[in-house]
């Protein structure tokens, strides 16, 4: 891989027709021969060679990022870089310095690995500018990409390039038994080849099968998300669920864990609540009944007496209508 | 003639069972108010699941906030008629019904049925009942019993928000519905609380219901098929209707009417748009969440506190004018929101705001009660939250409408603080009339003849003299109290 990269440096983007040719032939050689280099690049050169070769002479997307160094710089700065097709990476850093700018050591690593001298080192002034371009068509290319300035560890930028990450919850999705749900992942911004959707069981992912007799659906209305419709549930269908977005890079997966719970879950608490409802309202009412019973005993007697004096006003009463009218209207207030 | 004066004691206990009553009343607003304001809380969920935009779902609270409002008449009628306690718990069993069976909802139209209307008209049946009923229970300590039930809504909302929203995460939607229908149950443990008191009714009404059983029953003991029963029955409920509304007819009623559905245009647009309006002016989402949890604590303070202040001997006979003071306050600063555009205005905004909004709450039963007296109470405040529900429905659309239309928020706040201001205005205005009137005929009374015996202190009275206008007869029962005309 790094040989390519050497071949193609930064500069030359197309080669003309009649080299073309050549270098085809060239290639199918280095197919069809063992590797050159490490063990690693076995599986690279192993790759179906048109693939290669669309990707080499078809315009490729420039992805251009910069990260800013000062001398005294406490922190290594990081930069994260979301690729999800094969593209043109051309990556930069910039260290402000008040030493002797020629005396940096400028080197540029991929993870752990030393990547051979083939970027640019411009020194202007106080600044030391080195850019280093490659071209990045499978998922080995990706993963972090530092400058380093001399030998500190902390004089460094670093570029991560990973295939857009999915954001899901984290809550659990809870659903009952015999209803139908609804799974669905999404991410921002991004068009994956496809979408699979795996159930975990037992430490091992499981494809679902969507021709297995109409339980699941598998559908999307865009092309960022992707949904997974369960019908009929069962409690056995509880779980992690994950769903994986594969691009040209790489695959990025995210997991949901369904829970399916049975009707007499929430209705326990319910006929809890609606016991004590009722014992409330049983001992409110027998508490007034008992109130109301107890005022009623001494007042009956008071009662009794009333009608009685009432009673013989009403008999004597015919003559002194007029006076009598005065007193009771009085009495009314 | 004699049974007149049968019925019990006349005095409100102010205390005793009252508590009680307050602390069934409290219930009452946490279970309506609050649970009304946590419904929102489920659209999400009904969102995805019934995968619907948000508009659709927003229905829902309209539904119950409105049917709640329009019904609470039936609400006053039926406890009238029944009883209390009878048409309390018969609301809170329909509105648990509301829940239980929108549980099993499988479309927004069922839920629009069973969370809307039933839900709402259970709540209906239940708020302005219980609310008068504390009215009859407290005269001395009217206000701050008031205070202390209605800021049930506040607190309510406070508690139960993240409670629903843990009751979603563990149960679902669906689960966290029965179990608040569950939860609404307790609104019958209120109604079971809500002994009815023997208040001293006033002299007509017991002679027309007396006339109408008992020619009711001469009809029954005669032929019980007849006719003439039906029509019996229909003028005696046309009569007793007319005795319960006969309020309607009073001009300090109808002037309260008016101002009420001024009101209720103003005050409901600031809490769906606070939020928005902070927003636009570049407070963040945390710290306009952050004044809507200010307006709502202090709202709550509004409420008891206010309600605590004019009970005091110095503002009881003017606690009109408290209710007048509130709500011009609260005019005055919707008229100053559209200038105040950073947080550190905001935040006094929100405090005085929701303080005055509170206290006006509380004194709306407060001052109905004074107009129309403690019996009409129910059926008054049957008719006031009636008048709420199509301002509350049709302020926030137009409230929008207007905010699309001119770009900015100026114009909706700039009407709903005028709408606020005029109704203080309408109701000041009208004390002044009244009072300029009564003044007047004081003075006319004075310089009657002294053949007119007016006993003061007498529920009847005898005018020997000259007949008097009939506008001037009732213009001298309001200038002279006691006095009654036969």
């Amino acid at each position: 891989m790094h040989a390519f990269t050497g071949l193609w440096g930064p500069g030359t983007t197309r080669a003309p027709p009649a080299g073309r040719l050549l270098l085809l032939l060239l290639f199918l050689q280095a197919a069809t021969r063992p590797s050159w280099g490490d063990p690693a690049d076995s599986e690279f050169t192993s790759l179906p060679v048109r693939d290669e070769m669309i990707a080499k002479y078809s315009n490729l997307p420039l992805e251009t990022h910069n990260i800013s160094l000062t001398e005294h710089v406490s922190t290594p700065v990081e930069k994260n870089i979301t690729l999800e097709k094969a593209s043109k990476v051309e990556l930069a850093c910039q260290l402000t310095t008040s030493g002797d700018v020629n005396a940096v050591n400028v080197t540029w690593k991929q993870g752990d690995e030393l990547l051979p001298n083939n970027f640019v080192i411009n020194t202007t002034g106080n600044t030391v500018y080195t850019q280093y371009t490659f071209t990045i068509i499978n998922s080995k290319q990706m993963g972090d990409y530092s400058c380093f300035f001399g030998e500190e560890k902390e004089r460094r930028g670093t570029f991560k390039i990973k295939v857009p990450q999915l954001h899901g919850k984290n809550k659990p999705l809870i659903t009952y038994v015999g209803d139908s749900t609804i799974l669905m992942c999404k991410c921002e911004g991004c068009h994956p080849l496809n979408w699979t959707w795996y159930r975990m069981n037992e430490s091992a992912q499981v494809p679902i099968d969507t021709h297995l007799d109409d339980k699941y659906v598998i559908n999307g209305t865009y092309a960022n998300e992707t949904k997974l419709r369960i019908k009929q549930l069962l409690e056995d269908d509880k779980g992690l669920y994950s769903c994986h977005a594969v691009f040209q890079l790489g695959e990025s997966e995210d997991h949901v864990e369904l829970v399916v719970l049975s009707f007499l879950v929430p209705l326990k608490p319910f006929i809890a609540i609606v016991a004590e409802v009722f014992i409330l309202v049983t001992i409110i009412l027998l508490c007034e009944v008992y109130t109301k019973k107890k005022k009623q005993g001494p007042d009956d007697g008071k009662e009794f007496e009333q009608i009685e004096q009432l009673k013989s006003d009403d008999s004597n009463g015919i003559e002194n209508k007029a006076p009598r009218l005065r007193k009771t209207e009085s009495v009314d207030q | 003639m004699a049974k007149m004066n049968r019925s019990g004691s006349a005095t409100p206990p102010d205390g005793g069972w009252g508590w009680m009553i307050v602390a069934g009343c409290f219930l009452v607003t946490i279970c309506t108010r609050a649970v009304t304001r946590c419904i929102s809380i489920f659209f999400v969920e009904f969102q995805t699941y019934f995968s619907q935009d948000y508009s659709q779902t927003a229905w829902i609270h309209s539904i119950v906030d409105c049917m709640t409002m329009l019904c609470a008449p039936l609400g006053s009628v039926v406890s009238n008629h029944l009883s209390c306690q009878v048409g309390i718990i018969l609301g809170g069993l329909l509105a648990s019904t509301g829940f239980i069976l929108s549980s099993f909802a499988t479309s927004l139209k069922h839920l629009y049925l069973t969370l809307g209307v039933l839900t709402g008209l259970g709540f209906a049946l239940c708020y302005s009942p219980a609310i008068a009923m504390v009215g009859k229970y407290f005269s001395r300590r009217k206000a701050l019993a008031y205070g202390l039930a209605m800021s049930g809504s506040g607190i309510g909302t406070f508690i139960l928000a993240p409670v629903v929203q843990l009751l979603i995460e563990r149960f679902s939607w669906q689960g966290a519905l029965l179990i608040l229908g569950g939860f609404v149950l307790n609104l019958c443990v209120c109604g079971a609380l809500m002994r009815p008191l023997a208040v001293k009714e006033d002299h007509s009404s017991p002679e027309q219901n007396h006339t109408c059983l008992n020619e009711k029953e001469d009809s029954k003991r005669t032929s019980p098929y007849s006719p003439f029963t039906k029509e019996w029955v229909q003028t005696c409920l046309c009569g007793s209707l007319q005795q319960e509304y006969s309020f309607l007819l009073m001009t300090d009623f109808v002037v309260l009417a008016i101002s009420v559905l001024f009101m209720a245009y103003g005050c409901s647009p600031l809490f769906v748009y606070l939020v928005p309006y902070a927003l636009s002016v570049g407070v963040s989402y945390q710290q306009a969440a952050f004044l809507m949890s200010i307006l709502g604590v202090i709202d709550i303070v509004g409420n008891i506190t206010f309600g605590w202040l004019t009970d005091r001997r110095c503002l009881k006979n003017y606690r009109y004018i408290c209710y007048l003071f509130a709500l011009g306050l609260d005019g005055l600063c919707y008229l100053c929101l559209p200038m105040l555009q950073s947080l550190a205005l905001l935040v006094p905004f929100s405090c005085i705001f929701g303080y005055f909004d509170g206290a006006y709450v509380t004194l709306i039963p407060v001052v109905t009660a004074e107009i129309v007296g403690t019996t009409s109470l129910s059926s008054a405040l049957g008719v006031i939250y009636f008048l709420h529900a199509v301002p509350y429905l049709v302020s926030p659309p137009i409230a929008g409408w207007l905010m699309d239309k001119t770009g900015s928020y100026t114009a909706s706040f700039l009407l709903c603080g005028f709408s606020m201001v005029f109704s203080s205005v309408l109701l000041g205005f009208a004390r002044l009339v009244k009072k300029m009137k009564r003044t007047q005929l004081q003075f006319l009374a004075k310089e009657s003849e002294p053949k007119l015996q007016l006993w003061t202190n007498g529920s009847v009275a005898y005018s020997v003299a000259r007949e008097l206008d009939k506008k001037d007869e009732e213009a001298l029962a309001t200038a002279v109290p006691g006095y009654d005309l036969t």
